[in-house]
């Protein structure tokens, strides 16, 4: 692990302005970016590059869900019964975690990047509405005014089973390799479970803090975790999440996007090289 | 809009002031910490402040656990209530795990 120096902790602050921003302009959690800039380019190790990275994810979270609090897109039922599949499976992966080498961890975080990048540019948007405020949500679905439809609309949670395990996965995947997991479970949520696109990117935002809490806090105690090192990341990555939420230009991230799935397949790449290489 | 709307309403309303309580918390131990260390001044206070903000940081998202199971027993919500006790378990194997 390098030392910190100042300007360590400013290479740290800016790369963590530049994931948080493109995460919230592009719909993916920032520590996809982040990890590998980390390992990759400042060379920690890739646990320890996770660790950095799930306390960011913690407090984008926190501050994500504390903003969209009271406007009933996020799904507390819903989110709370998943949490127990994204813990769990977050459990499992920070043990997982500390027992497998280097460099499995970085064909997984190869292969994840390449599913990522795929998932992005194919993103469907099922719109999974019911345009009637009186509708029965059922036990688990819920209802928030669309703008899109322009009336108050209903939706209902389905493939209840498939949403836990979607969850356990991401969960497990969130604590091996320091993401948020939402890129995994959000596309699920919504191609197959019934929930609208921004309910469901709500909800996994609420979700993925409590989820990367339990591997951040395996990591702290077993010593990869340091606050020095987390300090400028947790600080820059708020920042650019809210440069990025104050930005109301949208209309350009199709490049974006084509650029960005360039890079993690890049990152994919370096992954693989780096693996086979240790 | 039917009761249990409204408790949610209710329970989100928390939820959002527990998360930003500690956001700001911990951001500003880690802005305070990381001045002081920048300034030359990475002493005591700033070895206390860094590691505060980040216990801050992972403290917030269980204490927001913990406000829901006491929200759902309130509401008297049973299934909930296991839910949300079942993931502060989780969290607490996870201290165990780190620590044991």
């Amino acid at each position: 692990m390098p030392p910190l120096t100042v300007s360590l902790a400013f290479i740290i602050f800016a790369a963590g302005a530049v994931a948080g921003g493109l995460g919230i302009a592009l719909g993916l959690g920032g520590g996809i970016l982040l990890v590998p800039f980390l390992t990759l380019g400042l060379g920690f190790p890739l646990k320890s590059a996770a660790a950095i990275s799930l306390t960011t994810v913690i407090a984008t979270s926190s501050a994500v869900a504390a903003a969209r609090a009271g406007n009933q897109l996020m799904n507390l039922r819903l989110g709370m019964l998943l949490e127990v599949a994204t813990v769990a499976g977050g459990l499992l992966g920070g043990i997982t975690a500390q027992m497998v080498a280097e460099s499995t961890l970085q064909r997984i975080f190869g292969f994840v990047a390449i599913v990522v990048a795929v998932t992005m540019l194919g993103r469907v948007n099922r719109r999974n509405v019911i345009c009637d405020a009186n509708a029965d949500p059922g036990r688990l679905g819920g209802r928030f005014y669309d703008a899109e439809s322009g009336c108050v609309v209903t939706y209902q949670v389905r493939r209840l089973p498939l949403a836990l395990f979607a969850s356990f996965v991401a969960g497990n995947l969130s604590s091996l390799l320091g993401i948020g997991g939402g890129v995994i479970k959000v596309p699920i949520l919504n191609a197959w479970c019934g929930v609208p696109l921004r309910a469901a990117a709500a909800t996994s935002a609420l979700m993925i803090g409590v989820t990367a809490t339990g591997g951040a806090i395996i990591y702290y105690g077993r010593g990869n975790l340091q606050a020095l090192f987390a300090a400028p990341a947790v600080l820059g990555v708020q920042l650019g999440s809210w440069v990025a939420l104050h930005a109301a230009e949208h209309a350009s991230v199709k490049w974006l996007k084509v650029l960005m799935a360039a890079v993690l397949i890049a990152v994919a790449g370096l992954m693989f090289t780096r693996s086979a290489g240790s | 809009m039917n009761p249990a709307e409204r408790d949610a309403g209710h329970l989100e309303l928390i939820i959002g002031r527990v998360l930003r309580l500690g956001t700001a918390t911990s951001s500003t131990c880690f802005a305070a910490g990381l001045s002081l260390m920048i300034l030359g001044r990475g002493g005591a206070l700033a070895r206390v402040l860094l590691p505060a903000g980040l216990i801050i940081l992972l403290a917030t998202p269980a204490t927001r656990v913990l406000v829901s199971v006491v929200e759902y027993v309130r509401e008297r919500d049973w299934l909930f209530v296991a839910l949300t006790l079942t993931v502060l378990l989780a969290l607490a194997a996870s201290v165990w795990a780190a620590f044991l």
